[in-house]
């Protein structure tokens, strides 16, 4: 296989045809099959536990305890389920995070897969989770199934209008992606501190006379059922199983529907798109409408599976919607890889804070590690010439195996 | 003419990953000559070129400057003794200014510290005026045309004081005015004293402008002659190393109906410019309608114009007799119009697709492919494998991704896809350009045995040969405009003229 | 020539060209509002309206002449002028007198500082072809490691130096992804922006524990003009500014000289439109484009200094809280210039300071006044007021031969 990566036969060319994002991303993906991601990671948990270690604490230790603190020892036991035993409590909570990197991953993937790098999953989670709110608390009266369904829908809808708008600028006047979904993020928090604000529209009736800017709780046939774990200590919602549907049907759009199909090429090759009779820039806004169709539904079962409320303060805090970059990133935009490194990120995110117990490491401290290792993934991952150096590597101490023992 | 030496090359080897670009090739340049290295598209004089001015490294060999041994590590090395290159593609800089460009990197400064674009002004005024260029400092090189674009960058070569001076193809993107322009001022240089190195694949204008010629072929020189005595048969020779150039065999054509009109029609390229400008035709089934000219005198745009991948200002466009009005690509192929695009790499595949996505990437959206919007890859891979089979297409499995595929192969797929289709008209851009000899054969043949099944078939090729050799009538495209149409017998000297703009009679 | 036609020539050449047309009818559009508020506070809403309308007509009499994005400039300001002008007239002049004091342009001032390191800085990274959209990350860097370094030294200058070499290092990593590895650029911004988030917040937690910075940190000095006890309008908009509002004002003429009157200039803005042209004549493309990064992380961490060791004098986890992006906005929106991306600046930090004293008025408002600079932004670059057009090369790794 490694032969057809060998580069063509040719003198370099002076001015190469520029390749799309997206199609360094496939000549990614189709170098060094799992070992790449698995070896991406690796290195961003050394140089982090080197950190660690300088910063005097033992980093093999504090990672023992972080991968406890995510509920992962669970696996060694894995009769013992009851949440009122910390491994299994703490594996539902990092299944939780888990549930939304899956969606806010595949957010940034699907646009990837068109050639487009979604930055506003954030903003697009927050659009997803103020409608739900807003559906969850003020439509009190409707039957549970329905009520659910209309909230979810209505936030899955929300996400997918505010990335549109992304979309449809560089659809038809060719703004970057990048600088308007950045610039709808920051639209999109500032709507949130309104909203949620002393006197903003979805403050809390009871909040409002204690001048706490939070909004009200979802009433309770918008909640999601839950299946795992005490529902009043957030337990593990049916939101889970939807994700892993998401995979499911994000995979199967791609791969077996004329959309994805049109979506791909697009991504690939905007040219040869067009000459195969596709309409590019109707796939750039579907694309980016589906894309934020997933970040809008993260924001939704989020509220109505466990938050059940948000307040300004948490507007301030979130970044799980950046969160899917590195998530996106490090699956490789598939199906499979972005379920993976939300399992892991969100162990990571879980371990290293609520969850973690240590005294090696204190969990105030450590949950900078998360952001430190996003940062270390996502900066090897855009890095395609040391991937493909890496690869190239191996391909010759492969083959120089084959010829029986190193050359001179 | 003083007779000094001023560059040897000796023994220049350059290889690539899988290829030896330039092997043991000698080279020599005199005082006040034109010499220029002749050799088809990848004989090696782009390479050997590149490292005479740093930009490559050579793996063997040896270089001297006015005889003292030099070695280029960057372009820098090669400025500095004397050597200027005006590059295929030019080096300028669009939102600048002409005196910007050409004072780049030795600008002069006020107090040390500051560009001093007066004085830059001044002294590049000063060399357009010395060897009569018509051109302002002052004007920002997006606002000025091809052929002063060219004296800019000769002027760079010209600032930094060169006395040799590479020029890269640089007729390529002229017109025939601008091309006898630049022989004048060439002359004017080596006057003065200038060596010229001058790399072509024209024969004739090698012959027109060259004092010595040194021929490539795959990398090696053939020889060095002296233009006296030379012609373009002795030196196509020596470029392709056999006499005859391609013939195809074929009958007569029998034209049928009428199946692609274009009417008056009118296209503007990326710039906005007029590109096409009232261009009318019609191809019929079973004939070749070969269009030929130099490159950028409308071409692509009127490809892209039939084949609804740019929309046309005015005019009209009918295929099997139906108008069909701001037709889309997707509408042009419903119509029955097949397209082999000029560049099958950035057009033609999607190279991170596989063969078997590829051949259905116009019928993607249909049945059997697709039904309600749902896809069979099944049905993908028994289209690829009809195709592959039926075509021959060697080097990839229906799952293989497009991009392992040789050149041949690839543009095998795209013609493949699209004859399959059974389109009415089928327009085939350079479709056999880079290709090896057994894969242009094939080409060639089988656009005849389309021909013959009655599709209507369009050419639009830069190699005049195959324009001669495959038309049944030959239209000449010279700045957008028809200006000729000649039967299949019609001499390559006449439209070799009509197409640089001479000879002009009205098109039929 | 007659004296009429004299006439008739400087009219028509000078009087009624587009562009200065434009600029009447945007002058026209904020003197409609400036009349509504102090000192002059007319209470007649007919005023703002009427001169309002004169500033649409010239915008729509430039923009009829082909000078579009002057034109539409003018008609948006004129429209403005009328909407704001109305509100003014119907607020209360009590109201009025609290948003609208001269103080507004020392605290335009402030917010305005941070965002100019940071847009100059990413103007030198982004003329050189490298897109930088970790400004916010190197603000940061520069923002903690300066309180930092001010705290261990004992002295703000300390801090300033150890704030740019911290800046500095970060836009080092960005740079040699971008342009060693040829690393995608806007992954590799992002990447840093997450980099410097983890590594601010681990520090500051393993250092200060999360507390705040103690106080009594070395600060760095106001200049000023005027005594404590002058109240007089310029006394309260420039007598007191921050040292570093001062060197902000100098680093953008500063930086116009270097990019457009020297020859160093040339040759970034050279790699930043075509680098394979830049690097035939002899310029170093790869250290161009490291020197221009590196740069731009310096200045970006200058502005996160200020911002704590200049105006807050404490540091709180991610307290840049995206002035890095609003920052990589005014860029954009001041078409990648010195001045135009100062005068950007300034019109967000306007819109900030204006928003911290709008809940006179209303809350709501305020808050949401905050996501203008972004609105700006977002109808900026969809082309509506003219395209803001990038370097021609820039976020395209360059390729030796």
């Amino acid at each position: 296989m490694s032969e057809s990566l060998t580069p063509p036969p040719a003198p370099p060319e002076p001015e190469a045809p520029p390749t799309t994002l997206a199609g360094r991303l496939a000549l990614y993906q189709r170098a060094g099959g799992i070992a790449t991601p698995v070896a991406t990671a690796l290195l961003a948990f050394a140089i982090s536990g080197l950190v660690v270690l300088a910063t005097g604490h033992n980093p093999i230790l504090a990672y023992r305890d972080i991968i406890r603190g995510a509920g992962l020892d669970w696996l060694l036991h894995p009769w013992r389920t009851n949440t009122v035993e910390t491994a299994p409590y703490n594996l539902t909570q990092t299944l939780l995070q888990t549930t939304t990197l899956i969606l806010t991953g595949l957010a940034v993937a699907f646009a990837f897969r068109c050639g487009l790098f979604n930055i506003g999953g954030q903003g697009q989670y927050f659009m997803g989770l103020f409608c739900a709110n807003w559906v969850g608390v003020s439509m009190v009266g409707l039957a549970r199934p329905a009520h659910i369904l209309l909230a979810v829908a209505l936030a899955a809808l929300a996400g997918a209008l505010w990335a549109a708008i992304a979309g449809f600028l560089k659809a038809t006047v060719g703004a970057h992606e990048v600088i308007t979904t950045i610039m709808l993020n920051w639209i999109a928090y500032w709507i949130g501190n309104y909203l949620f604000q002393q006197g903003g529209p979805l403050q809390g009736a009871a909040n409002k006379p204690l001048n706490i800017p939070i909004s009200g709780d979802v009433a309770r046939s918008a909640k999601l059922p839950v299946f795992w774990g005490d529902p009043d200590l957030q337990g593990l919602h049916i939101g889970f199983f939807v994700a892993i549907a998401m995979l499911f049907v994000f995979w199967a759009i791609l791969n077996r529907t004329r959309l994805g199909f049109e979506v791909r090429a697009v991504g690939y090759n905007p040219d040869a798109a067009a000459y195969g009779g596709i309409k590019v820039r109707t796939n750039y806004v579907r694309a980016m409408a589906i894309s934020g169709a997933f970040a809008g539904l993260a924001g939704g079962l989020d509220m109505l599976g466990y938050l059940y409320h948000f307040g300004v303060s948490d507007v301030q805090a979130s970044s799980i919607g950046f969160l899917g970059i590195a998530v996106a990133l490090l699956g490789r935009n598939t199906a499979i890889g972005t379920g993976l490194a939300a399992l892991l990120f969100g162990a990571l995110l879980f371990g290293t804070t609520h969850g973690l117990q240590s005294n090696v490491i204190d969990p105030s401290l450590a949950g900078h590690l998360t952001e430190m290792i996003q940062g270390l993934v996502v900066l090897f991952v855009g890095a395609d010439l040391l991937i493909l150096s890496i690869w190239r590597a191996r391909g010759r101490v492969r083959r120089q195996a084959a010829a029986g023992g190193p050359a001179k | 003419m003083e007779q000094a030496t001023v560059l040897e090359m000796r023994g220049i080897t350059k290889r690539f990953p899988g290829i030896v670009a330039n092997d043991r090739v000698d080279f020599d340049l005199e005082r006040g000559e034109v010499h220029a290295v002749l050799g088809e598209n990848g004989a090696g004089k782009s390479t050997l070129m590149n490292i005479l001015y740093g930009l490559y490294q050579a793996d063997e060999g040896e270089i001297r400057v006015h005889g003292q041994p030099v070695s280029f590590s960057s372009a820098k090395d090669a400025i500095a003794s004397g050597i200027g290159m005006v590059h295929q593609h030019f080096m300028l800089i669009p939102v600048m200014t002409v005196a910007e460009n050409i004072v780049l990197a030795i600008e002069p400064t006020r107090r040390g510290v500051y560009f001093d674009p007066e004085s830059a002004e001044t002294r590049v005024a000063y060399l357009t005026r010395k060897f009569n260029f018509a051109i302002d400092p002052r004007e920002p090189v997006e606002n000025i045309g091809v052929g002063q674009e060219q004296r800019v960058e000769i002027l760079k070569a010209l600032y930094r004081s060169a006395d040799i001076l590479i020029l890269d193809e640089p007729t390529a993107v002229l017109t025939p005015q601008e091309a006898s322009e630049l022989f004048q001022i060439l002359r004017g240089l080596t006057r003065e004293g200038m060596s010229v190195i001058f790399i072509s694949h024209k024969l004739n204008e090698v012959l027109e402008i060259a004092d010595r010629i040194t021929v490539l072929r795959r990398g090696k020189k053939v020889d060095t002659v002296p233009r006296e005595g030379a012609t373009e048969e002795s030196l196509a020779r020596m470029m392709v190393g056999r006499d005859v150039l391609l013939e195809v065999e074929k009958t007569p054509g029998e034209a049928g109906d009428v199946l692609l009109e274009v009417e008056d029609l009118q296209v503007v390229d990326d710039r906005k410019l007029p590109a096409v400008r009232g261009v009318s035709f019609n191809v019929r089934a079973g004939e070749i309608v070969g269009v030929a000219g130099v490159d950028g005198n409308g071409q692509s745009e009127l490809v892209e114009a039939i084949t609804g991948l740019r929309r046309a200002e005015s005019g009209e466009i009918k295929v099997g007799g139906a108008a069909i009005h701001h037709g889309s690509a997707r509408k042009m192929l419903d119509a029955g119009v097949g397209h082999i695009p000029e560049d099958r790499q950035r057009r033609g595949l999607v190279l991170e697709f596989t063969i078997a996505e590829n051949a259905e990437l116009h019928d993607y959206n249909r049945p059997p492919a697709s039904r309600w919007g749902w896809l069979f890859p099944g049905k993908f891979v028994e289209w690829a494998e009809r195709l592959i089979a039926e075509f021959d297409i060697r080097g990839g499995r229906p799952g293989s991704k497009a991009a392992v595929l040789s050149g041949g192969n690839q543009q095998k797929l795209v013609a493949a896809r699209e004859i399959a289709r059974d389109p009415k008209v089928l327009i085939a851009a350079q479709p056999t350009r880079g290709l090896d000899v057994g894969a242009i054969e094939y080409l060639h043949r089988r656009l005849v045995d389309e021909r013959d099944e009655g599709r209507g078939i369009l050419l639009v090729s830069l190699e005049l040969d195959e324009v001669l050799s495959l038309s049944d009538r030959i239209l000449v495209i010279y700045e957008g405009k028809i200006v000729a149409e000649h039967g299949p017998d019609a001499s390559e000297e006449e439209i070799g003229l009509e197409m640089l703009g001479g000879g002009r009679k009205d098109a039929a | 020539m007659s004296t009429y036609g004299y006439l008739d020539r400087v009219v028509r050449g000078r009087v009624f060209q587009p562009k200065v047309v434009a600029a009447y009818g945007f002058a026209l559009g904020v003197l409609a509002f400036w009349l509504t508020i102090p000192p002059f506070t007319t209470r007649s809403p007919i005023w703002p309206v009427l001169i309002g309308i004169l500033a649409t007509l010239a915008g729509v009499y430039a923009v009829s002449r082909g000078a579009r994005r002057a034109g539409w400039g003018a008609v948006v300001v004129g429209v403005i002028g009328i909407g704001l002008g109305i509100l003014a007239t119907r607020s209360s002049a009590g109201n009025l007198e609290q948003v609208f004091t001269a103080s507004l342009i020392a605290s335009m001032l402030v917010f305005a500082t941070p965002l100019t390191f940071a847009a100059i800085g990413g103007m030198f990274s982004e003329r050189s072809g490298v897109v930088n959209i970790g400004l916010e990350g190197m603000m940061l860097m520069g923002a903690f490691w300066g309180i930092w370094g001010a705290d261990k030294t004992g002295t703000w200058v300390g801090g300033l130096v150890i704030a740019l070499i911290a800046g500095g290092l970060l836009a080092l990593v960005h740079a040699f992804f971008a342009i060693q590895l040829r690393a995608d650029q806007i992954v590799g911004g992002t990447a840093v922006n997450f980099l410097a988030l983890g590594v601010t917040g681990y520090f500051f937690v393993q250092l200060y524990h999360g507390e705040n910075i103690p106080t009594g940190v070395s600060q760095i000095p106001d200049v000023n003009f005027t005594s404590n006890s002058d109240h007089s309008a310029f006394s309260d908009a420039f007598g007191h500014l921050n040292l570093m509002i001062w060197v902000a004002m100098v680093l953008v003429v500063v930086s116009y000289v270097v990019m457009f009157k020297t020859p160093i200039g040339l040759r970034i803005r050279a790699c930043g439109e075509h680098p394979r042209a830049a690097d035939t004549v002899g310029i170093n493309v790869y250290a161009t484009r490291y020197m221009s990064v590196v740069v731009s992380g310096m200045l970006s961490a200058a502005g996160g200094a200020y911002l704590t060791v200049g105006y807050l004098n404490t540091y709180n986890e991610n307290v840049t809280a995206g002035r890095g992006f609003i920052a990589l906005a005014a860029l954009i929106f001041g078409n990648w210039r010195p001045f135009g991306a100062f005068g950007a600046a300034l019109l967000f930090g306007l819109s900030t300071a204006i928003a911290f004293r709008l809940p006179v008025y209303s809350a709501s408002a305020a808050t949401l006044f905050q996501a203008l600079p972004y609105v700006i932004t977002l109808i900026a670059v969809a082309g509506v007021i003219g395209r803001s057009i990038p370097p021609a090369a820039v976020g395209r790794p360059y390729v030796k031969q």
